[in-house]
């Protein structure tokens, strides 16, 4: 089987329109991380997290009513994975483990006749948040650096810078993304977890393998064709690889999917920004890494030509 | 054709490698299907007769992460402030002012927190000897000497806590040191959160007990012998046909009994002696009395949880005269011939004294012969009590316990006044620093506060490994069928080299006793994916070497060689923010990191050498690969 023949799409030369596009996605990114719209989860906040399964169905208000009793009423109380089972999220601190026994505590008084079963249970100090937070920066730095470096390395500044700022735009538009689903379906329990970090730095993995594939082409084609500007070597490159990335990513699109949808609710708020943040990469490698390597060549080559003439 | 052969044997290699590493997380398998089928006295018998497998194949076999078979982490931390407080003398207004300054500023930032906290007292011209040390000392000194102490009750508190965990028998549990004040303690499979609480941040008991008259100790343990010879007839019938290991143990406790028994029943090398003895002993089977009679008793490490049921049988209590309580060493001992195995002590039932009457312990090394000591200070109350003690048991043996574990069991030389005792009979300086650390936990409790703590019940980390399972199953199956349906026969051959890719990941991860997490099983998934690429581009790149004219095996030749730059700068990169992701993650997202990193490795060799070596085989054999 074979999608596609020989092609001989033009990727590039409608960059313009899609700087734009990715200028608008990593700006959302951004707006949401700042003003907090993408909700960081206790990981980072701090508090406790609780959730209880009841051998039957529950009321979400029930819970709440039974919280409010002692004070709790606004924690965050929502279904997890099914009507049986509720998630309670606080920010609440307190010495030693006394939120999660007074939420314990007030809802086996609410409900003296149902038993319920203590499923999972975090508890985070504030410290803690705040060392997570820091860690997950200084990894996503981190690999910028070592990314930015090999890349370099290996082929040239121009292609590290374009690879890395390609990585900017996907973890940004990640951010975006989830901060989006996560307002339009509550639901779904989107916060940024450790393992919300764990999928933005694997983003980053695919995203730059994706792109060093491509740019690996570049190197060979330019040897070929010597005389052939860069924007056509990057179209020719993007169009010898293209089976190759739609194969490659289609399956990995695939078992993202399968992932999100049969990996449990425990894995999801991963499963989805990996999902999303790998087509974000795919995208980006043409529309970003390509682009930049390309117009940085060309304002540089321009001022050169200022400088000799 | 060298190449091939290189190849071939590398790949069996890895192969064999793998299954060796895997077999004992499948013969876990098995035996735990096989007990969960029995009930009752039949899964007792058998964990009895397999006991020593069952063991091996657990220590070996993959091991889950807490999210997928539940149980508990947590974070402690060491409150320097409370540390700090406890130290100080003469505390005044000014003191409790600043100490709750540098709570509050603390409690906010990441600060360290004895430079501030002598920083306060500078700014306000209060010499820190006034709280700390002797009057003349310079603040420097004082400073490193706190620095000193905190640092110390860090081991002090991780010592108390492994001796706890360790004492209440939770099996794989982890305890480890972070950064300069925190413990990580990983608690599988226990869920009852009052037990947690007050087995990491109670005080520690520190008690000094008398041992029991070595006589005496031997008549329970005989009786006690007596007793089960006719209830476990059926037990050790199965102990009959055990290992060849464990007959010599027989032996050696055999030996250590001629002098008890006076040689009666004992003529060695006679299988059915053997388990004559067996039938006829069932407990000094697995305890071997000291011979130079001291009432101890020794277990051989992997025997020690079969004693302990057997001493937790409640006719066996009964036996057990009510002042005497067997109490175990707290750590693994080590015999000269390597030999590993814990001391079962007969010690009274009530304590002679506790800890809290120890002021001071340090180790240090006896100037005249160079060995081993600690020196152990007693306020003048039990200074008191512990001249009597001593006086009135010369000779006698007393043990140092610390919640509920024996440390050291030294001999009373004199009657000891003034409160000064010095500890001999250290075998190292290392033994010396536990045993000060020991005494000083009596003394100078280590407080520690949970800074986090994570839960899984154990039924979510079902849902967990079953959800898992699913997807990963799902998404090979889409894969394969996929790879079959795009490139044909060549794709059968990436399928093949996938399944290799599984066996390797999940063999190097059993042989690194790494564990598997739930995002673990995520990253085995995204593996999968990400294995298909390098296929993807090798298979990619030999279509359009035919379709630029070459032949087919030239075309396989040039199409491996062409992609792998493209399948090695590609994967590095992968993998160096897998290593980023390790070195700054915790937990679970260290597991997914781990198993990134060991997918790429695995799948770069799976999908260049494995099929690379087929298609030759198949070109070998006339048989041309089809790349669709």
């Amino acid at each position: 089987m074979r999608f596609f023949k020989k092609t001989n799409i033009d990727f590039l030369g409608k960059r313009k329109i899609w700087y734009i596009i990715s200028s608008i996605m990593v700006l959302i990114g951004w707006v949401s991380i700042i003003f907090g719209f993408l909700e960081p989860g206790i990981d980072f906040k701090g508090g406790t997290e609780i959730v209880l399964t009841f051998p039957q169905k529950i009321e979400v208000n029930d819970i709440r009513v039974s919280l409010a009793k002692v004070g709790m009423g606004t924690s965050e109380i929502i279904y997890y994975g099914g009507e049986n089972s509720v998630l309670i999220r606080t920010s609440e601190q307190a010495e030693g483990i006394t939120v999660s026994d007074k939420i314990k505590n007030a809802v086996q008084t609410a409900f003296p006749d149902k038993k319920f079963e203590v499923i999972k249970e975090d508890k985070i100090g504030p410290k803690i948040g705040k060392e997570l937070s820091l860690d997950a920066l200084y990894a996503l730095l981190w690999s910028f650096v070592g990314i930015l470096v090999y890349v370099g390395f290996r082929f040239k500044f121009a292609y590290g810078f374009g690879a890395v700022i390609a990585l900017v735009h996907d973890v940004s538009a990640t951010c975006g993304f989830l901060a989006i689903v996560g307002y339009l379906a509550p639901g779904l329990n989107i916060t940024v977890s450790q393992d919300v970090i764990a999928a933005l730095l694997t983003i980053i993995g695919t995203s730059v393998n994706d792109t060093v594939v491509i740019f690996d082409r570049v190197r060979e084609n330019e040897k070929i064709y010597r005389s052939m500007p860069l924007f056509d070597v990057m179209n020719r490159s993007l169009n010898d690889t293209l089976s190759r990335t739609v194969i490659t990513n289609g399956t990995i699109f695939a078992v993202l999917l399968i992932l999100l949808l049969f990996g449990g609710d425990v894995i999801r708020p991963f499963a989805l920004a990996m999902f999303f943040g790998s087509i974000c990469g795919t995208y980006s490698t043409i529309y970003v890494a390509g682009a930049f390597v390309i117009d940085y060549k060309r304002i540089r080559n321009r001022k050169a030509g200022l400088v000799t003439a | 054709m060298r190449n091939q052969l290189a190849r071939i044997v590398i790949t069996v290699c890895f192969v064999f490698l793998s299954i060796y590493f895997l077999w004992p997380t499948v013969q876990d398998y098995n035996y735990r299907k096989d007990i969960s089928q029995l009930t009752g006295q039949d899964s007792i018998a058998y964990l009895e007769k397999n006991h020593d497998e069952i063991l091996a194949a657990k220590a070996k076999r993959v091991k889950l992460g807490l999210d997928l078979q539940g149980g508990m982490r947590v974070v402690l931390e060491v409150d320097i402030l409370k540390l700090l407080e406890d130290l100080a003398k003469n505390k005044d207004d000014n003191f409790h002012t600043i100490l709750k300054e540098v709570r509050t500023e603390s409690a906010a930032n990441e600060v360290s927190i004895i430079p501030l906290f002598a920083k306060k007292f500078q700014e306000r011209g209060i010499r820190l000897s006034r709280y700390y040390g002797s009057i003349r000392d310079e603040d420097a000194k004082i400073i490193s000497m706190l620095e000193d102490e905190t640092g110390k009750s860090v081991d002090r508190a991780i010592e108390i806590v492994r001796n706890r965990v360790d004492q209440y028998g939770v099996s794989e549990s982890g305890i480890q040191k972070q950064g300069g004040r925190r413990i990580i303690v990983a608690l599988p499979g226990v869920k009852d959160e009052g037990e947690v609480n007050s087995l990491l941040q109670g005080t520690a008991l520190l008690e000094f007990r008398m041992l029991k008259d070595p006589q005496i100790s031997y008549k329970v343990m005989q009786s006690i012998d007596n007793y089960l010879t006719g209830k476990l007839e059926t037990d050790t019938a199965a102990e009959t046909s055990a290992s060849k290991e464990q007959k010599k143990e027989q032996k050696k406790t055999k030996d250590a009994l001629t002098e008890l028994t006076g040689g009666a029943a004992v003529s060695e090398s006679d299988t059915t002696k053997e388990a004559q003895f067996a039938r006829e002993h069932p407990f000094f089977l697995y305890v071997k009395p000291d011979q130079q009679g001291t009432g101890e008793g020794y277990v051989a490490e992997k025997d020690k949880d079969r004693v302990v049921r057997l001493l937790d049988r409640p006719e066996v209590q009964r036996i057990i005269p009510a002042d005497l309580e067997f109490l175990w060493s707290a750590k693994v001992q080590t015999f000269r011939d390597g030999q590993k195995f814990f001391v079962l002590y007969p010690v009274k039932r009530t304590a002679e004294l506790t800890g809290n009457v120890v002021t001071n312990a340090q180790a240090s090394v006896d100037p005249d012969d160079n060995r081993s000591i600690v020196n152990m200070e007693m306020s003048s109350d039990g200074a008191r009590e512990w001249a009597r003690i001593t006086g009135a048991n010369i000779g006698k043996r007393i043990a140092i316990i610390l919640d509920k574990g024996i440390f050291s069991a030294p001999v009373v030389q004199a009657k000891i006044t003034g409160g000064r005792s010095r500890i001999t009979g250290m075998d190292s300086p290392e033994e010396a620093r536990l045993l000060e650390i020991v005494l000083k936990a009596g003394a100078l409790p280590a407080p520690v506060t949970i800074i986090e703590k994570r839960t899984v019940g154990p039924s979510l980390g079902e849902d967990s490994i079953r959800a898992g399972l699913n997807s990963t199953i799902i998404a090979l199956l889409f894969t394969v069928l996929f790879m079959i349906l795009y490139y044909n026969s060549s794709g059968l051959v990436a399928d093949f080299a996938l399944m290799f890719n599984l066996l390797f990941i999940i063999g190097v991860m059993a042989g690194f006793q790494a564990t598997l997490t739930l995002p673990g099983i995520a990253g085995i998934v995204l593996t999968i994916g990400m294995a298909v690429d390098a296929n993807v581009l090798i298979n990619e790149r030999i279509r359009e070497e035919m379709a630029g004219g070459k032949t087919l095996r030239a075309a396989i030749d040039a199409g491996y060689s062409k992609a792998f730059s493209a399948i090695a700068d590609s994967n590095i990169t992968t993998f160096i923010t897998g290593i980023i992701l390790f070195q700054f993650g915790t937990g679970p997202v260290q597991g997914f990191a781990m198993t990134l990193m060991i997918g790429i490795i695995a799948s770069m060799f799976s999908a260049i050498v494995i099929t690379h070596i087929i298609f030759n085989i198949m070109s070998e054999k006339g048989i041309n690969p089809n790349f669709g």
